[in-house]
Parts: structure tokens; C-alpha cells; sequence
């Protein structure tokens, strides 16, 4: 046999092995779960005349879900979760207050230790089984016990009584904002339990949202599509989106030119130039919101030269925050205090501002500066994070002409949080941002005395401070304008007084989509979570 | 032949069980604990202690590296930290997809290269040969993430001529849903005759395949020209042209068999090669394969994945140079005695 007739057969023989070895068994791509193009439009509960029943194409980055289980789900399946299951509160940020979902009305005693909340009548999970008080108890009780994810939110919980089918009692060992807790946007979801087991498989949901599940292909592009829940409480208007899909796409610019091509309708971040270029373009709106996501310079206050608190203090003043701001170029807004604004607790009055010879005097007072010996200092800060990036830059010219030299060290999180732990920086930079909309979490987490610092790596330790810390859940809970009153002081302690962290920058959500949508409005209480139901493309 | 297959196995199984070996040392070597990319970023001590014990980190080094063997040797590839399933379940997922790439790909890279190195070589010094040394050049030296973005703007977003991104048209799956056999699209398509997804996969292959397919053809039609140009100064050569050959005759007749014996080699190298290059291209077409998967793992530290990406390419690799191997032994009976 010739060579070239040995090399087709050998070529041949391959592919049929190749073939065969697979063949055991075909199975449908997406067919089974996938409902006929005009079931949207002729089902007499979603649809009327001029149905919508164009599908709106949310373009995430990343995969969309990586856990299904509503009660240990902790990532970015956030964004599809939050339209599938509902809590019994959500969060309003321009009013700053929980709101009525799965709870009409809510009302707590002894002093925030107790919380009734009453349950919207006639809901139904989408498998079919009514909510009632029992099936919510049952939901938060095994979120309880799975203990995974944001299951430790519920942790001042004691006791759940359902004294009728449509009153949650909910017994607290401490006072805490259980209303708050309730609009969180993880480990909050009311599911039936029931089917909690067959979730994992992503072909079935048990939430009581407008959406359910219609496919889920992991590592495909279209990796999720969602449907209209029909028997939704809120009911249908035939204009809004009854179909949802997620289009996973890793590149910004991919992005981009599928959203001026209208493939997709939602961008959840381009850089600062597509961003720029995108306001411009007719086709697509944009949309900044600040975030509930701040940057920290955590200071070492109990090692180094920087226990110091002058050291500190000439820090603060050495960062040119208005220069970082604009050089961000829309991606940060300048901070103040330690509270994002739309939380309770946010405080106007405390924005940063450089002062090069404040700085510079400061110094001096500590043994430092121009004329004085070299001072170095060690920082640490998260790996490929472009901001922090521009954040080290002007911070090192800034001490540079202090006479100040910073070793800054990009590094994955889980290395940076290692030597954190272990005081092994003079500064550390991370974000930080609270699961449930509540600042309580910057105080009891960053700056809460700990023996063993897990996210205090400032090293903060003070007994006034945490006396006041502890008492704001109960403040929050019972008594709003006291527990904002207490915020505020806590903040020019830890900012002012003990200067144990800088804030030079809120994260701002720039969006892009498609002109054609209305409706939206960004929640950051929930990241890049777009509430479909609200949506509807303009008329 | 059997000798010449145990041999080249037991060589193959030698560089893999290296790669291994490597592949755990340099999970081990980078620093911090990768419990807290399984227990999130804000993880409590326990849950990190959980993350630790579950997944056997506080023992030695060396009983680390043994279950890790056992494991491997057992079919369990480890449980990605990220996505909190099998390695090797989510690997089958991805692989198709990349091996639908990098194939048609690497089909693209000989149908060109190899008409194209043997026209460089008949006319050698002359414009066609100039002509394909320079593009030649340019394909390979061109960055491939570059090209993928140029591409991708010219002939998709302004000309309009190709789809932006992605593996077919998803509205497919309602009105031809696609049975799969061997879960890569394109082959599915074909043996089911699922036209529309197929002549769809095909739209949206042409792009990413030409971008992935740069660098194979540059460097298959430069070894090409390189090999039949030493061939066609053999004896052999000079013989055939006494004899009254023409040089086209001799080249493809005569002289290209022994040539593909490196081009062959270098197909193998350039195979794995163009998987590892085409995340890049995954990437800026939306193609649901390995690369996704890989840049994911590689930005949440999930090692497990990692090591499963690195040890699957590395398997890949070991496999495309035995296949070539033997392929050489066929072609050229030379080969099985060296």
C-alpha cells in the first residue's frame, strides 16, 4: 500500500474509533427544557396584544452559576438568583429601608430582639407548593444548618415560631436589624425545601421569583436562560421581557461590539475608554451608580514604624485623591468616611483631601522626612487590579518627595491575606463590601479588636471602639437616627483619631445597554444584579 | 513495530508522569492557602480549617503528592475549588470545544501550509517565494490576541461578513436542538445531519480557526519550503532530473514525502501549542472551551483546575507527538529504527 493510502486509512480508522468510542449514547443539546418560540406569546397569563417576546441578553463575564443551592450560593449567580428566588425583604437605596417581597409588613419588639414579619398571601413556589410560614421556616432553618456561603448572616437567630400560616416570629439571641438581614441578596432566599435536593443540576429551581429556570449549559456561551414564571404574584404586563438569556463573554471589547450590534443588551462593566465611547453612542445607554464597595489602606497600627499614629495621619494626608479620581477616569468616586452613601451610617463631611506640608510636618514631628532619615514602608495589594495599580503610583511619587520610599507588592488575595494575617505589611490594600445592605459589617469585620485578625489588619484594638461597634445592631434595629449618630463618631475615631485606614475611593457601576431598554435602575445592594422583571424596552 | 510502540509509550508515560510530579510541586509552591479560593474571600477560620481538611492540605507534602498519583491514577482529577465539581467532568465539558478549534484549525494550517511551502520551494528566490516568506513571517509573528481583535472588528463587527462571537447561533437550540455523540458541535452536526447548526458552527468557526490557524501555517509552510528545498538538492533529485522530471514532478512526487517527516514533527509541537494559544482567541470569540475554564482557574488560584488544564494539554502533547510518531514510521520506514 502506498504511503499516502496508509496515512488516509490510518486517518479514517482514527476518526470512526474517535466516533464510535463517543457513541454511547446521543443526548439533546437544550431541546428538552426549551419551550416552542410562540408558547411565551399565546399563554393567556403572560401575553395580550403587544407581547414582548424579544429575549433580553445579559452579557456577564464569567460563568454564571457555580452553585444552584439557594442556601449555600455565595458567587456570581447572584445576578440569575436574585430574578429566580425571592428574600422576604429588598433593599431600596434611594430610601434606604428594606421593602416589602415575600413579607407585606414587618414590626419588632424587646428592643430588636424579636421580629414578626407577615407574608404576602397566595404566593407559590414554582414547584408548584404554596408559601406559607412553615415552608420560610423550613427554607431559613436549613440555610441555618447548611452553615456555608452567607448562612452566618442569620446568626443572631435563637428561634422561628409560626404561630399562623402567615406570621414568621423570628426570636433573636442579640439584637440585630432583622429586616436588613432578611433583603440580603445571599443565604436570604425563601425556597421550597422540598425540592432542595434536585436543584443541583441546574434543570429546576424552587424559588417563588418572576423567572425559572428554562436551560442551564455550563461552559457553554449562552451558558443560562430564564422564562417567565406565569403563576408570578406580581402578575405579567405583556411589554415586559419574558425571556432572559446569559451570554458569557470574557472580553470587554467582545462585549462591546455585541452590544452596538444589539446581540446583547446589558454590559455590566467596560473599561473607561469603551465607557466614554459608549455615552457617545446613539444605539446605547449608560448608567453610573455608586457602589457599596470602597477601597481601604488599612494601616498596621500595632507593628512598624506605622504604629505612630502621626505616621498614619501624614499618610492620609500624602495621597492625592483628587488626582486618583480623575486618573480612574468615572470608575471611583472620592469617599467619605468609611460608609458608602445609600447605607445608613454614610457621613458627608468626612472627605479626604492632600496637604503635602501637613504631611510633610507630621513627619517630621515622628523623625521622618526631607533631611531626616529615609522612612520605608511595605505594601501589599491585590494582583492585576488596574485601579489599585494607579492607587500605588501616585501614592509612591506623593512619599517619594516626603522622603518616603513604599515597596508595594501585587499579590493574589488568599498570599496577600496570608502574610496579612501575620502583620507582615505596614499597609495592606483590599476592598471591602457588605453582604446584606448594612455598614455594620466594615465595623465588626476591619475594625473589631481580634486576637487572631482575620480581617482586622489594621490591628486595631481599642475597648472604646468596640463597645460602640457592638452596640449597633440593636441601634439600627430601634432606633435610626441614634445608630447614624454613632456611625458618625465611630468613623472620625477610626479615620480621624486613630487614623487606622485611608479611603480613597467608592467603586462606581458604569453600565451599558442596549437604548432600547427601560426601566433600569442599578441596586448596589444586590452587585450587577438586573431585576428583569422591572425592565421593558421602550415603546 | 510493537517494539518501536512500547518504547515511544513507555517514553510518553515517563514525560507525563513528570508533568505530574511538576504540576503538584508548583501547586504547592505558590503562595497562600488555596482553601480560601473553595471557602471565599471572606472565609471564617473554620471554614478555611473545613476547606484544609476536605481537601487533605494540612497533611506532608509527600502524602499529598501520593494521593494526588492515587487520585490521578484512579480517574479522580480533584474537585475544582471554583466551580466545586470533578476537574475531569468539567474538562470533558470544555475540551470539546477547544479540540473543535484547534482541529479545524490545524486542518486550515496543512491544507495552506503545505501547497503553499511547496509553491515557495518550486519558485525559490523568486516573488512567489518572496511573497510567502513574508506572510509567513507576519502570521507567526503576529500577536494572536491582536489579530483576533483586528479580525474580529474588520470582518464581523464593520463588515459584517462573519458572527462576532461564539460557537453557533444559541436560537438554534430551540428550533434544531442538536444531538450529541461526541459533544464536539461540528461533528455532531455532521453525523446527525443538523444542518443549520452545523453550516451555523461553520460561520462561526472561520474567524477564531484563521487567527488559531496563523501560526501553524507560517510555521508549516516555512518547514515545508525548508525541507523540499534540502530534497530537491539530493541525489535522488539529480537522478530524477536526468531522467527528465520536471521540478513540480520532482517536488511533489518524489521530494515531499521525505520532507513531511519533520513537518509531521512539528504538526505534533504546533498542536498543543495552538490549544494553549487559542484561550487567547477563546477568549475574544466567546468559544465556550478550555480557555474560559483555564483563565477562570488561573484568576480564582483554583489549583485543582489549574493542574487539571496543565496536565490535560500536557497529555495532549505527549499523545499528538506518539500519534505523529507512529504516523512517521508508516510514512517513512526509516523512522521505527531510529
Amino acid at each position: 500500500m502506498r504511503w499516502h493510502k496508509r496515512l488516509l486509512v490510518a486517518g479514517v480508522a482514527g476518526a470512526v474509533a474517535m466516533t464510535a468510542s463517543a457513541c454511547a449514547g446521543g443526548q439533546v443539546r437544550g431541546a428538552d427544557r426549551t419551550p416552542k418560540p410562540s408558547a411565551t406569546t399565546s399563554d393567556s397569563t403572560v401575553a395580550a396584544t403587544k407581547a414582548n417576546d424579544a429575549t433580553f441578553v445579559y452579557a456577564p463575564n464569567l460563568d454564571v452559576v457555580t452553585d444552584w443551592d439557594p442556601a449555600t450560593s455565595y458567587s456570581n449567580e447572584i445576578i440569575a438568583m436574585s430574578n429566580i428566588y425571592e428574600g422576604l425583604t429588598r433593599y431600596n437605596t434611594q430610601s434606604q429601608k428594606p421593602e416589602p417581597r415575600l413579607a407585606t409588613e414587618w414590626t419588632s419588639a424587646e428592643g430588636g430582639k424579636q421580629w414578626t414579619f407577615k407574608l404576602r398571601q397566595g404566593v407559590k413556589f414554582h414547584t408548584g407548593a404554596s408559601v406559607d410560614a412553615e415552608a420560610a421556616k423550613k427554607a431559613i432553618e436549613r440555610t441555618i444548618k447548611m452553615n456555608a456561603g452567607a448562612a452566618y448572616i442569620w446568626g443572631s437567630v435563637k428561634t422561628i415560631e409560626t404561630p399562623d400560616p402567615a406570621t414568621l416570629k423570628f426570636t433573636l439571641k442579640y439584637a440585630a436589624p432583622l429586616d436588613l438581614i432578611a433583603s440580603s441578596g445571599y443565604a436570604a432566599y425563601i425556597y421550597d425545601t422540598a425540592a432542595a435536593d434536585k436543584l443541583k443540576d441546574g434543570k429546576t429551581d424552587a424559588g417563588t421569583g418572576p423567572y425559572t429556570i428554562d436551560t442551564w449549559q455550563k461552559g457553554k456561551e449562552t451558558e443560562l436562560t430564564l422564562k417567565a414564571y406565569e403563576d408570578y404574584w406580581g402578575g405579567w404586563k405583556p411589554e415586559q421581557y419574558k425571556k432572559i438569556a446569559f451570554r458569557v463573554t470574557p472580553e470587554i471589547t467582545t462585549a462591546w461590539q455585541l452590544l452596538q450590534k444589539g446581540e446583547v443588551n446589558f454590559v455590566e462593566r467596560l473599561n473607561p475608554q469603551l465607557f466614554e465611547q459608549a455615552g457617545a453612542t446613539q444605539s446605547v445607554q449608560t448608567s453610573q451608580t455608586p457602589s457599596f464597595q470602597n477601597l481601604l489602606l488599612l494601616f498596621n497600627t500595632a507593628t512598624g514604624p506605622m504604629k505612630d499614629v502621626k505616621i498614619r495621619q501624614a499618610l492620609q494626608l500624602a495621597l492625592d485623591y483628587d488626582g486618583l479620581i480623575a486618573a480612574l477616569k468615572g470608575a471611583g468616586r472620592k469617599s467619605t468616611g468609611l460608609v458608602p452613601q445609600g447605607l445608613i451610617g454614610y457621613t458627608a463631611n468626612l472627605e479626604p483631601k492632600q496637604d503635602l506640608a501637613k504631611a510633610q510636618e507630621l513627619l517630621a514631628e515622628a523623625g521622618y522626612g526631607r533631611d531626616l532619615p529615609e522612612l520605608k514602608l511595605k505594601m501589599t495589594y491585590a494582583q492585576g487590579d488596574e485601579d489599585q495599580k494607579l492607587l500605588v503610583t501616585l501614592l509612591s511619587s506623593a512619599l517619594k518627595e516626603l522622603n518616603v520610599s513604599l515597596e508595594a507588592k501585587p499579590m493574589a488575595w488568599n498570599a496577600q491575606w496570608d502574610q496579612g494575617k501575620k502583620q507582615g505589611q505596614d499597609i495592606f490594600v483590599m476592598y471591602w463590601y457588605p453582604d446584606y445592605a448594612d455598614a455594620y459589617s466594615w465595623f465588626l469585620n476591619v475594625f473589631r479588636s481580634a486576637d487572631k485578625p482575620q480581617f482586622n489588619l489594621s490591628y486595631l484594638k481599642n475597648a472604646e471602639i468596640d463597645k460602640e461597634i457592638d452596640a449597633l445592631p440593636q441601634l439600627t434595629a430601634t432606633d435610626r437616627f441614634a445608630a447614624e449618630q454613632s456611625y458618625a463618631t465611630l468613623q472620625k475615631q477610626i479615620i480621624q483619631d486613630q487614623a487606622a485606614v485611608a479611603v480613597p475611593y467608592v467603586q462606581t457601576y458604569q453600565r451599558a445597554l442596549t437604548a432600547d431598554v427601560q426601566g433600569y435602575v442599578d441596586n448596589p445592594a444586590y452587585p450587577n444584579v438586573v431585576f428583569f422583571y422591572d425592565l421593558k424596552p421602550a415603546s | 513495530m510493537p517494539r518501536y510502540l512500547v518504547r515511544r509509550l513507555g517514553q510518553a508515560v515517563l514525560v507525563v508522569a513528570g508533568v505530574i510530579v511538576l504540576t503538584f510541586a508548583i501547586m504547592r509552591l505558590v503562595p497562600g492557602d488555596p482553601a480560601v479560593a473553595f471557602a471565599g474571600p471572606k472565609a471564617t477560620p473554620e471554614e478555611l480549617a473545613a476547606a484544609r481538611l476536605r481537601f487533605g492540605l494540612d497533611d506532608a507534602i509527600p502524602v499529598q503528592l501520593w494521593n494526588y498519583i492515587r487520585d490521578l491514577v484512579t480517574g479522580d482529577w480533584g474537585t475544582s475549588l471554583r466551580t466545586r465539581q470533578p476537574v475531569r467532568d468539567d474538562l470533558l465539558l470544555a475540551f470539546p470545544a477547544s479540540l473543535e478549534l484547534v482541529g479545524t484549525a490545524l486542518l486550515l494550517a496543512i491544507a495552506v501550509g503545505i501547497p503553499v511551502g511547496v509553491l515557495a520551494a518550486r519558485y525559490k528566490t523568486k516573488f512567489p517565494d518572496f511573497g510567502v516568506r513574508i506572510t509567513s513571517m507576519l502570521a507567526v509573528s503576529v500577536p494572536v490576541f491582536w489579530l483576533a481583535l483586528a479580525l474580529q472588528t474588520v470582518f464581523a463587527s464593520n463588515l459584517g461578513w462573519f458572527p462576532i462571537a461564539g460557537e453557533y447561533d444559541s436560537a438554534l437550540d430551540t428550533t434544531s436542538p442538536l444531538t450529541l455523540w461526541t459533544n464536539i458541535t461540528i461533528v455532531d452536526a455532521l453525523i446527525t445531519g443538523n444542518w443549520p447548526i452545523f453550516t451555523s458552527t461553520l460561520e462561526h468557526l472561520v474567524l477564531p480557526a484563521v487567527v488559531v490557524a496563523a501560526y501553524p501555517t507560517g510555521v508549516i509552510a516555512q518547514m515545508t519550503r525548508a525541507a523540499l528545498i534540502e530534497e530537491s538538492g539530493q541525489d535522488h533529485a539529480r537522478l530524477e532530473r536526468a531522467l527528465g522530471f520536471g521540478e513540480t514532478s520532482i517536488l511533489t512526487r518524489f521530494a515531499l514525502r521525505p520532507a513531511l517527516n519533520p513537518v509531521l514533527s512539528l504538526i505534533a509541537l504546533v498542536f498543543a501549542y495552538a490549544i494553549v494559544n487559542g484561550f487567547l482567541v477563546e477568549a475574544v470569540f466567546n468559544w465556550p472551551g478550555l480557555g474560559r475554564y483555564a483563565v477562570q482557574s488561573i484568576s480564582n488560584r483554583d489549583t485543582p483546575a489549574i493542574a487539571g488544564v496543565t496536565l490535560l494539554v500536557a497529555v495532549v502533547y505527549v499523545l499528538a507527538n506518539l500519534v505523529v510518531d507512529l504516523l512517521q514510521g508508516v510514512v517513512d520506514p526509516r523512522a521505527r529504527a531510529r
